[in-house]
């Protein structure tokens, strides 16, 4: 899987949001908010191609954790990440 | 060649086509700039201006059956706007600051076609015009949004009939601006079916984002919402190019980061403009 390089993620007052462009609807924004956990592993993982693993592994790199802890977070995070368009793929 | 000041800015028209125009649309005059000066922005009359390779990126609905409008980028991100009734709009990005106009439609169009063209050249300046209906209480400025029907419009004039020296700044489109210090609204040329054409500039208190309910009540939202309310009524065709999204982006997080901004479910009833006026104004 790949994060969708289209969608920008843009800081705004110290919160990080990617603005998806909601199509017909004029007067409507929909925003996706990344908390700092959320945007490190965006961080760590765009450019390139990564897999479910490479997630765990990520998380157990920076974080203080243990594997079944990260496991979890790794398929919330992509789970999530997939149902707002921004892992394609 | 016509010279105004919007927003803080100041707008040169060319053209004498465009001049005897700009002389009959009512809502120009007080912004008249007599004054000798540099110009920030230069909305040039030209026939058929190019639009070399364009690709249309968005398309949509002019007010009152006016047909569409299709905007239009190329490679090196100039944008253009095509009228139906044949008139043209350019945004060059090599020439910051100027914009290239081939009007055809009828005076209404080209009042729309300066909001737009003023719209991409203030957004360097940290300008927007902002869809709004702008309260003035005591030298400071309280805008209302919402979509058209919410009862922006009511909801100022409640405060205008019931709050003693609160008077109309604009209602539909003032510009509001981030500044060194601190945000700003100014009166505009642009302001939808009622002549108030105010130049005068005040210091914004808060925004309001107007939702019909059965029940008036009131909260002020964080970061993320704030941006939420704010962002649709920011010029829509702004965000359909990525470079004016990030100066769209940089202009609502230097807003946000000053001004509250408060949701207000709310019926059109005096009751409403107390209680956002209270709280906003809470001594």
């Amino acid at each position: 899987m790949k994060i969708d390089s289209g969608k920008k993620v843009r800081t705004v007052s110290g919160e990080n949001i990617v603005i998806m462009q909601a199509a017909g609807m004029a007067d409507m924004t929909q925003v996706v908010a990344l908390n700092a956990s959320a945007m490190e592993l965006y961080n760590a993982l765009k450019e390139r191609e990564f897999t479910d693993e490479d997630v765990v592994q990520t998380l157990l790199d920076i974080y203080d954790v243990d594997e079944p802890t990260a496991r979890r977070d790794a398929a919330e995070w992509v789970g999530q990440m997939r149902k707002e368009g921004l892992i394609v793929a | 060649m016509r010279s105004y000041r919007i927003g803080g800015l100041r707008v040169a028209v060319t053209g004498r086509r465009l001049g005897q125009a700009l002389d009959r649309m009512p809502g120009m005059t007080p912004f008249v700039n007599t004054r000798l000066s540099r110009f920030d922005m230069w909305i040039n009359e030209q026939e058929n201006p190019e639009v070399p390779e364009a690709h249309e990126i968005y398309r949509f609905q002019l007010a009152e059956e006016r047909g569409t409008c299709t905007m239009l980028a190329d490679k090196d991100g100039n944008l253009a706007y095509r009228f139906d009734s044949g008139s043209v709009l350019l945004h060059d990005r090599f020439r910051a600051g100027d914009v290239f106009l081939d009007w055809h439609g009828d005076l209404d169009e080209l009042r729309y076609m300066l909001w737009l063209a003023y719209a991409h050249e203030a957004l360097a300046y940290g300008a927007v015009p902002v869809h709004a209906s702008a309260v003035v209480w005591q030298e400071r400025a309280v805008l209302c949004l919402g979509e058209s029907g919410t009862g922006k419009s009511t909801h100022t004039r409640l405060w205008v009939e019931n709050i003693k020296n609160a008077f109309l700044l604009n209602d539909d489109s003032p510009i509001v601006r981030v500044e060194h210090d601190g945000v700003w609204a100014y009166g505009s040329p642009w302001s939808g079916k009622t002549p108030c054409f105010r130049k005068e500039r005040y210091p914004v208190a808060a925004f309001l984002r107007l939702r019909q309910a059965p029940d008036n009540s009131i909260e002020r939202v964080p970061t993320v919402q704030a941006f939420v309310a704010l962002q649709p009524s920011c010029p829509p065709t702004l965000a359909h190019d990525e470079q004016c999204m990030d100066g769209m982006v940089d202009f609502i997080g230097g807003v946000i980061g000053q001004v509250p901004v408060f949701l207000l479910d709310c019926r059109p009833d005096i009751e409403a403009a107390q209680l956002s006026f209270k709280t906003i104004f809470p001594f």
